[in-house]
C-alpha cells in the first residue's frame, strides 16, 4: 500500500555517519546534533502526504432458503476463523416478573451442551484444540461466536450449528446459572459505579421499565426451563439469525459449507423486538444513595437522550465531542485539568437505534468538592447553550472525529461487524459516510442550536453515590433530596399478609403452651442444651457434638466439636464471633442473622414473649393421624405457625417460611419435636428433626437440658 | 541484556519436528522474522518496527523499562507521577511562554519544598507554613497564566489519534497512541519533544487529579482496597510491596526536583525501546528516528533494584471486614521471568484455572458451587523481581472464603501429589499457543508485546521462542514446581468478609 506514494523529502545522513565516524567524539557528538536538530520539525511545521488508501474488503452476502443472512471477508493474514452471529433476541421481549430470562437463556446454550454433545465433551473438544465458542442474550440483540484455528473448523462447524439448534439445556446447568445470577444480584451494591450506573438508568427510564427494572431473586425463581426452551426456539430462527464469517478461508467454498451446515435451521416468523416509549421527564431531581465505606462521589447528572435516526445526529455528536471528546472535552478540560477535582470525568449523549439514549455527565471526586464538581458541570452545559463556540473549537472538533474517522475501520472484522450492525439496525450502508458529511457541515450556529434544542440544564436529574456523612449538606440547594433504598428485595418481601384468626382463643392457647413449658415459679433466664445434632446435605451427612446455651432474649454461646476440631460461637443481639483454636473471626452477617431468626422464632422465645404477641388461633389441623390446635404468631413480619397438642399444650411441630440466601428463594422450615422432658422446671424435646421443604435436613438428639446454669 | 539470542531461533528450528501443532510456531515466527525490523541508535536508543499493512494506520509505543519498584525510598508513586507529566507538554508545547513560565515554576517548586521543610521540622512553626502555602498559591495562580491546558494532547487528538493513554506498572511505564499512517512524523516530533523537555507544568494540580485516580482505584473500590493491603502484607523487602500509585503521604512530599531526578536517572535512551506497528515504510522510520531522537546524549544505565525479598518464615493471613461481599486472594512468592521456572509455573496456573476444563473451574464453579469466579496467574504485581503466583476466587451466596480457601488448597495439594495429566499439559500448551496467535491481530497489541519482551527479556522474539519452551515441560515439572513454590510456608491469604448485613450501610 505505501508503493504507490510520493514520499516527501525529508533530511538524511547518510553519508554524513560514514564520514563522521572518523572525527572525534566529542567533535562528532556535538555536530551531530546541531545538525540532527536542524532536521526536526515542530507539530505546526508538518505537512503530511496523503493517507494510503484503506482497500477495504469485499463483502460478500447471500441470503439462504430458510432467511438466514450470510456476510463474509477473506482474511488471510493469520490462520484463523471467526464466526459472529447475531440472533434478532433480546430481554426488552421479556416480562418484568421474569427478568434475567434472556440472560440466563444465552448462558445456558453454551453452559448446557447439546442432545448430542454434552457439556463437559464439549469443553474438552473445545479447549483441546484450543477453540472458543460463546452465546449470550443481551437487552436488544443477541450472539454467538466461534473463534477457531482454520484446521479445526470443519470439525466444529457442525458443533457449533448444533449448540445453536439444539441445545440440551440440562436442569442442573440452569439451576447453576440461576445460581451465579443470584450471586451477582447480591453483589450489586458493592461498587459505586455499579450503584450508580444502574440507578440512574432506573432514575431517567422508570424503575418499572424494560429498560430501568432489575433483575430480581424473585425474577430469576420464576424462571423455570420450559421459559428458557420456548425463548430460545422462537429466537433462534433462520429469519432471526445473521451469520458472519472473518478469516483464512475460500469464499466460494465457505459458502457452500455455511449453506450446508445451517439449512436444516427452520425459517420460524421474524421477531417484531417491541421498545415501549420512554416517559420524559420535565422535572430536575436531586437524588442521593448513601455508601459509608467510599472517600469519594460518584455523581451523575443528565436526561434522556435522542435516537439514532434524528435528522440532527451528525450535530448532536459534533456537540457531544465539543462537551465530552477525549482530552479535549471541556468537561475533562474543566473538571480535571482546571480544577484538579477527577480523574476521568466524562460523559456522552447517546443515541441508540431502537429506544432513546441517555445523555449524562459523570464525575468521581472527593467528598468535599461534590457540590462544587455539580456546579461546575451546570455552568458547563449552560456555556454551551449561551455561548457559541470559536471557529476553532469547531474545526478542531471536527478534525478530531474526521482525522480518526480511519479507525472505524482498520480491522477486517470491525468493518464485518459494522456491516452487520447496520443491517440489523435497518441504518442504510452508507450511514457512516452520511455521518461524516453531516459533521463536515457542522456549523458553529448549529452546535448551539443543537445544544439549546436537546440539552435540558432545568431538568437534570443528579444522582450522587457517596458517604453522607462526609458530604453534610451539600446536596440540600439542590432541592428536596430524593434519598433511594437500594437495599436488595428477598423473595416474599410483597405478600407480608399477617395471617387471621381467632385472636381470643388465640392468646388463651398460648399462654397454655407457655405455662406447659415453662413452670410458671420458675424464671427462665438460660437455657443450655447438649447433644449430637446431624446435618444431612447434598446426600451427605455429618454428626456434630454441641453444647448451646442460650441466654434469653438475645443471646447464644456455643460450642460445636467436629472430630478433633472445636469451634466457638459467641452471639449477641445482631453480633458475634467465631473463634476455632487462636483464630478469631467475626461471625459471617448471613449466620448471625440466621441464628436471630432461629432463636427469635423458636418455642421458647415465644413463650417468653407470650404477652406481647398477638397469636391466631386458625383452628384444629390433622397430621401423620395426629390432631393439633392450631395457632399463628407473626415474629418480626414472618409468620410462624405452631402445632400444640391438645392434651399437653407441647408445641409438637413449628412451622415458618424463610429465604435462604445459598439458594436464593423461600424455603419451608418445619421443626418436629419429642421426647420431652422436664428439668428445672422447663420442659423441653431432646429430639428435634428440622425439614427443609419437607426433606429432613438435621437432626438433633440431646442428652440433657439445663436451665439457669449460669447463676 | 539486549543480546540475541540466536541460539534458540536455532533450537527453535530442529524442535519443530517435535511439537504438538509445529506449523503455528514456525508460522508465526517465520513471518514475524519478515515483519520486523529491529535497530538502535548510537545513543542506545532500540526501535522494533512491524509492517502490518492491514489499514492505513499505524501503532506506537515508547515503553520505558521503569515502574514504582524502581522509586527512591519515601517516593512512592513517582514513576506514576511522571507518566502523568508526560502529557503536560513541552518548552514549546503546552505554554504561552515557556521564557517566563519557567523560572515561576522553578520558585513554585522551591516554595513548596519549603513548606515541606516547615511541616516536617520537629516544631512546625504554623504561621510560617501558612504563609508559605499562600505563597505557593499565589505562584500557582501566576503559572497558570502562561499555560495551555492539555494542547499536547489535543494535537495527537485533532490529527486524529486515537487510544491515546499511557499505564505504569510495577515493572514498566508505557505510553501509546494511535495515527492514521501518514501523520506518523507527528508522533517523532511530539514524542521527542516529550522525552526530551518535559515541563512538569501544573504539577501540583496534576497531584490533586492523581489523589482522585487513588481514591477510585483503591480506597473506595473493595477489591483495590484488598490487593493494596495483600501486597504490603505479602512482601517483607521488596518494592512490589507498594502500590503503583504510590502512598498518599509520598504523594504530598514529592516535588518537581524530585521528578525531575527519577527521569534524569530513567528516562535516559538505553532505558527505552520504541515500537511501531501498522502500516509503515521502514527505511523512513530509520530516518526519523535518528532526526528526532539521535540528539538525546547517551547516559549511564539505570541502577538495578537491589533488594531482594527474604525467603518467608510462615503462613500470613488477614480479615477485612468490609461492607461488600467477601472475596479471597491468595498469593506464593515465585521467581521471575527469565527464569526456567516461570513457563511452568504459567502453564500451571493454566491448568488449574484457565477455561472450562481447568482443575479448579470445574471443581467450584462446575461441580460443587461454591465460587462465580477462580482464576489463577502467575506474575503479580510484576514480573521482574519476586513476583507471586496468584489465585483470585469470588463465593457464591452463602459459601465462605474459608471454604474456597480449603479447596484450592486440597487441589494444591492434590497437584503435589502429580495428580496433573498429560492431556491437561497439552491443552494448556495448546491454548498458549492460539493465545499468542489471537494477541498478533491488533497493532497495538503486537507493539506492546513486542516492546515488553525486547527492553525486558532482552529480544523480542522471546514471545515466541517462550512458546517453544513449553514443549519441553513435563507434568513432573508442574509437580516439582508446585511442591517448590506453593508451600504454606510461602503462602499469604488476604480475603473481605461482609461486617454487616445491610445491603449497603444505612441505605432505606
Amino acid at each position: 500500500m505505501l508503493s504507490n506514494r510520493q514520499l516527501k523529502p525529508i533530511f538524511s545522513n547518510k553519508n554524513l555517519t560514514i564520514t563522521m565516524k572518523r572525527l572525534s567524539l566529542t567533535f562528532l557528538l556535538i555536530f551531530m546534533v546541531a545538525l540532527v536538530t536542524k532536521g526536526q520539525k515542530r507539530y505546526d511545521e508538518l505537512t503530511y502526504p496523503k493517507l494510503d488508501n484503506f482497500q477495504k474488503p469485499n463483502v460478500k452476502t447471500f441470503t439462504a432458503d430458510n432467511g438466514i443472512k450470510f456476510f463474509l471477508i477473506e482474511d488471510h493474514e493469520l490462520p484463523l476463523i471467526n464466526v459472529n452471529v447475531n440472533v434478532r433476541a433480546g430481554g426488552v421481549s421479556v416480562p418484568n416478573d421474569k427478568a434475567g430470562l434472556a440472560s440466563i437463556t444465552g448462558t445456558v446454550i453454551r453452559s448446557g451442551g447439546t442432545k448430542s454433545i454434552p457439556a463437559d465433551s464439549l469443553n474438552t473438544l473445545l479447549e483441546n484444540n484450543a477453540a472458543s465458542m460463546e452465546t449470550s442474550v443481551g437487552f436488544s440483540s443477541g450472539s454467538a461466536n466461534m473463534n477457531v484455528l482454520k484446521k479445526d473448523f470443519n470439525q466444529l462447524l457442525p458443533v457449533f450449528v448444533d449448540l445453536l439448534t439444539h441445545p440440551a439445556f440440562p436442569k442442573d446447568k440452569i439451576e447453576l446459572a440461576k445460581k451465579h445470577q443470584k450471586s451477582a444480584i447480591s453483589r450489586r451494591n458493592d461498587q459505586i459505579d455499579q450503584i450508580g450506573h444502574r440507578e440512574f438508568n432506573r432514575l431517567i427510564y422508570g424503575k418499572n421499565s424494560a429498560y430501568g427494572r432489575n433483575t430480581e431473586y424473585e425474577t430469576i425463581n420464576n424462571i423455570t426451563r420450559e421459559d428458557i426452551v420456548k425463548f430460545h426456539d422462537k429466537n433462534f430462527t433462520g429469519k432471526n439469525l445473521m451469520v458472519g464469517v472473518v478469516g483464512d478461508f475460500d469464499s466460494s467454498a465457505m459458502k457452500k459449507k455455511l449453506k450446508q451446515a445451517f439449512e436444516n435451521i427452520s425459517a420460524g416468523t421474524k421477531n417484531n423486538l417491541d421498545f415501549p416509549e420512554v416517559e420524559k421527564k420535565n422535572q430536575p431531581s436531586i437524588n442521593f444513595i448513601n455508601k459509608s465505606d467510599v472517600n469519594q462521589s460518584l455523581v451523575l447528572m443528565g436526561h434522556l437522550g435522542g435516537l439514532r435516526d434524528n435528522p440532527d445526529y451528525a450535530k448532536i455528536q459534533v456537540m457531544n465531542q465539543v462537551l465530552s471528546g477525549g482530552f479535549s472535552g471541556r468537561i475533562l478540560q474543566k473538571i480535571r485539568t482546571d480544577l484538579g477535582l477527577a480523574y476521568s470525568p466524562g460523559g456522552q449523549y447517546g443515541m441508540n437505534s431502537f429506544y432513546p439514549g441517555l445523555f449524562y455527565v459523570q464525575v468521581k471526586t472527593k467528598s468535599s468538592t461534590t457540590s462544587e464538581v455539580i456546579d461546575a458541570v451546570k455552568d458547563v452545559i449552560t456555556r454551551l447553550q449561551n455561548e457559541p463556540i470559536s471557529q476553532k473549537e469547531l474545526q478542531d472538533t471536527k478534525d478530531q472525529i474526521l482525522n480518526s474517522a480511519v479507525f472505524r475501520y482498520d480491522s477486517y472484522n470491525k468493518v464485518l461487524r459494522q456491516q452487520m450492525s447496520y443491517d440489523y439496525r435497518d441504518l442504510p450502508k452508507d450511514a457512516f459516510q452520511q455521518y461524516i458529511q453531516g459533521v463536515k457541515s457542522t456549523t458553529v450556529k448549529d452546535v448551539q442550536q443543537v445544544a439549546q434544542k436537546y440539552l435540558r440544564p432545568d431538568d437534570l436529574q443528579i444522582l450522587v453515590v457517596g458517604n453522607k456523612d462526609e458530604i453534610g449538606d451539600q446536596l440540600q440547594k439542590y432541592g428536596d433530596v430524593n434519598t433511594i433504598d437500594i437495599s436488595i428485595p428477598q423473595p416474599g418481601d410483597n405478600n407480608k399478609k399477617v395471617v387471621k384468626g381467632d385472636a381470643a382463643k388465640g392468646k388463651k392457647l398460648l399462654a397454655k403452651m407457655t405455662n406447659a413449658i415453662i413452670d410458671p415459679d420458675v424464671t427462665l433466664n438460660s437455657l443450655t442444651v447438649s447433644g449430637e445434632i446431624t446435618q444431612m446435605q447434598m446426600g451427605q451427612s455429618r454428626t456434630i457434638s454441641t453444647t448451646m446455651t442460650v441466654n434469653y432474649p438475645n443471646a447464644i454461646e456455643q460450642t460445636i466439636q467436629m472430630g478433633p476440631q472445636s469451634v466457638h460461637l459467641s452471639y449477641k443481639n445482631g453480633k458475634g464471633t467465631m473463634k476455632a483454636g487462636d483464630q478469631e473471626r467475626p461471625l459471617p452477617a448471613q449466620m448471625a442473622k440466621s441464628l436471630k431468626n432461629t432463636l427469635n422464632r423458636s418455642f421458647v422465645s415465644i413463650a417468653l414473649n407470650a404477652g406481647d404477641l398477638n397469636p391466631q388461633y386458625l383452628g384444629t389441623e390433622k397430621d401423620s393421624g395426629n390432631t393439633y390446635e392450631k395457632l399463628s404468631v407473626n415474629i418480626e413480619g414472618t409468620d410462624v405457625t405452631l402445632l400444640l397438642d391438645p392434651k399437653t399444650y407441647y408445641p409438637e411441630i413449628t412451622q415458618y417460611k424463610q429465604f435462604v440466601p445459598s439458594q436464593g428463594k423461600q424455603v419451608t422450615v418445619e421443626n418436629d419435636y419429642s421426647d420431652w422432658e422436664t428439668n428445672g422446671g422447663v420442659t423441653y424435646p431432646h429430639t428435634q428433626i428440622t425439614l427443609i421443604d419437607g426433606n429432613k435436613s438435621a437432626e438433633a438428639d440431646y442428652k440433657s437440658h439445663k436451665v439457669n446454669t449460669d447463676q | 541484556m539486549k543480546s540475541h539470542k540466536y541460539i534458540f531461533l536455532t533450537l527453535l528450528l530442529c524442535l519443530f519436528g517435535l511439537t504438538l501443532s509445529p506449523q503455528l510456531n514456525a508460522q508465526s515466527l517465520q513471518d514475524f522474522e519478515k515483519k520486523v525490523t529491529k535497530f538502535t541508535l548510537d545513543n542506545g536508543l532500540t526501535f522494533i518496527v512491524i509492517k502490518r499493512p492491514v489499514a492505513p494506520v499505524v501503532s506506537m509505543v515508547t515503553f520505558a523499562d521503569v515502574g514504582s519498584a524502581n522509586e527512591p525510598h519515601g517516593h512512592t508513586g513517582i514513576a506514576h507521577i511522571f507518566e502523568h507529566m508526560a502529557f503536560k507538554g513541552t518548552h514549546q508545547i503546552g505554554t504561552k511562554n515557556w521564557q517566563k513560565e519557567k523560572p515561576v515554576l522553578k520558585k513554585e517548586d522551591a516554595t513548596y519544598h519549603k513548606w515541606l521543610g516547615e511541616k516536617y521540622s520537629p516544631d512546625p512553626d504554623s504561621t510560617r507554613m501558612k504563609k508559605l502555602w499562600s505563597q505557593f498559591k499565589d505562584l500557582q495562580k501566576k503559572e497558570e497564566q502562561y499555560v495551555k491546558n492539555n494542547e499536547f494532547s489535543q494535537i495527537i487528538e485533532r490529527n486524529g489519534g486515537t487510544g491515546l493513554n499511557a499505564s505504569t506498572g510495577a515493572d514498566q511505564t508505557m505510553f501509546f497512541y494511535s495515527l492514521p499512517e501518514n501523520k506518523l512524523e507527528l508522533w517523532f516530533s511530539l514524542e521527542s519533544d516529550r522525552f526530551k523537555n518535559p515541563v512538569f507544568r501544573e504539577f501540583y494540580k496534576e497531584k490533586s487529579v492523581i489523589g482522585e485516580e487513588r481514591r477510585r482505584r483503591t480506597e473506595s473500590s473493595p477489591i483495590g482496597r484488598l490487593v493494596e493491603e495483600f501486597l504490603a502484607v505479602a512482601y517483607t523487602a521488596s518494592p512490589y510491596q507498594h502500590p503503583t500509585i504510590g502512598w498518599n503521604s509520598d504523594i504530598t512530599a514529592t516535588t518537581i526536583q524530585d521528578t525531575r531526578e527519577f527521569y534524569n536517572t530513567y528516562y535516559v535512551p538505553n532505558n527505552l525501546t520504541m515500537a511501531i506497528a501498522g502500516d509503515v515504510n521502514v527505511k523512513e522510520i530509520k530516518k526519523m528516528a535518528k532526526k528526532y531522537f539521535g540528539d538525546i546524549p547517551a547516559a549511564p544505565a539505570p541502577p538495578p533494584v537491589y533488594t531482594k525479598e527474604p525467603k518467608q518464615r510462615g503462613e500470613r493471613d488477614f480479615t477485612i471486614q468490609g461492607q461488600s461481599q467477601p472475596i479471597l486472594l491468595m498469593g506464593y512468592h515465585t521467581v521471575p521471568e527469565g527464569h526456567p521456572d516461570f513457563q511452568t509455573l504459567q502453564l500451571l496456573a493454566s491448568v488449574l484455572s484457565g477455561g472450562r476444563t481447568s482443575i479448579l473451574y470445574k471443581r467450584m464453579v462446575d461441580k460443587e458451587e461454591t465460587a462465580l469466579q477462580v482464576a489463577s496467574f502467575n506474575g503479580f504485581p510484576g514480573t521482574k523481581l519476586t513476583p507471586l503466583f496468584a489465585t483470585l476466587a469470588v463465593p457464591n451466596r452463602g459459601v465462605s472464603v474459608d471454604t474456597l480457601k480449603a479447596t484450592i488448597l486440597d487441589e494444591i495439594d492434590k497437584v503435589k501429589n502429580g495428580n496433573i495429566t498429560k492431556e491437561e499439559l497439552d491443552r494448556a500448551r495448546t491454548n498458549a499457543r492460539a493465545n499468542l496467535i489471537r494477541r498478533l491481530d491488533s497493532n497495538t497489541g503486537i507493539a506492546r508485546m513486542l516492546a515488553q519482551a525486547e527492553a525486558q527479556r532482552g529480544d523480542w522474539r522471546t514471545v515466541f521462542t517462550d512458546l517453544q519452551d513449553l514443549q519441553n515441560i513435563t507434568v513432573d515439572d508442574l509437580q516439582r514446581v508446585a511442591k517448590k513454590y506453593l508451600t504454606q510456608d510461602n503462602l499469604t491469604v488476604g480475603s473481605i468478609v461482609t461486617k454487616s448485613n445491610k445491603e449497603v450501610a444505612n441505605a432505606k
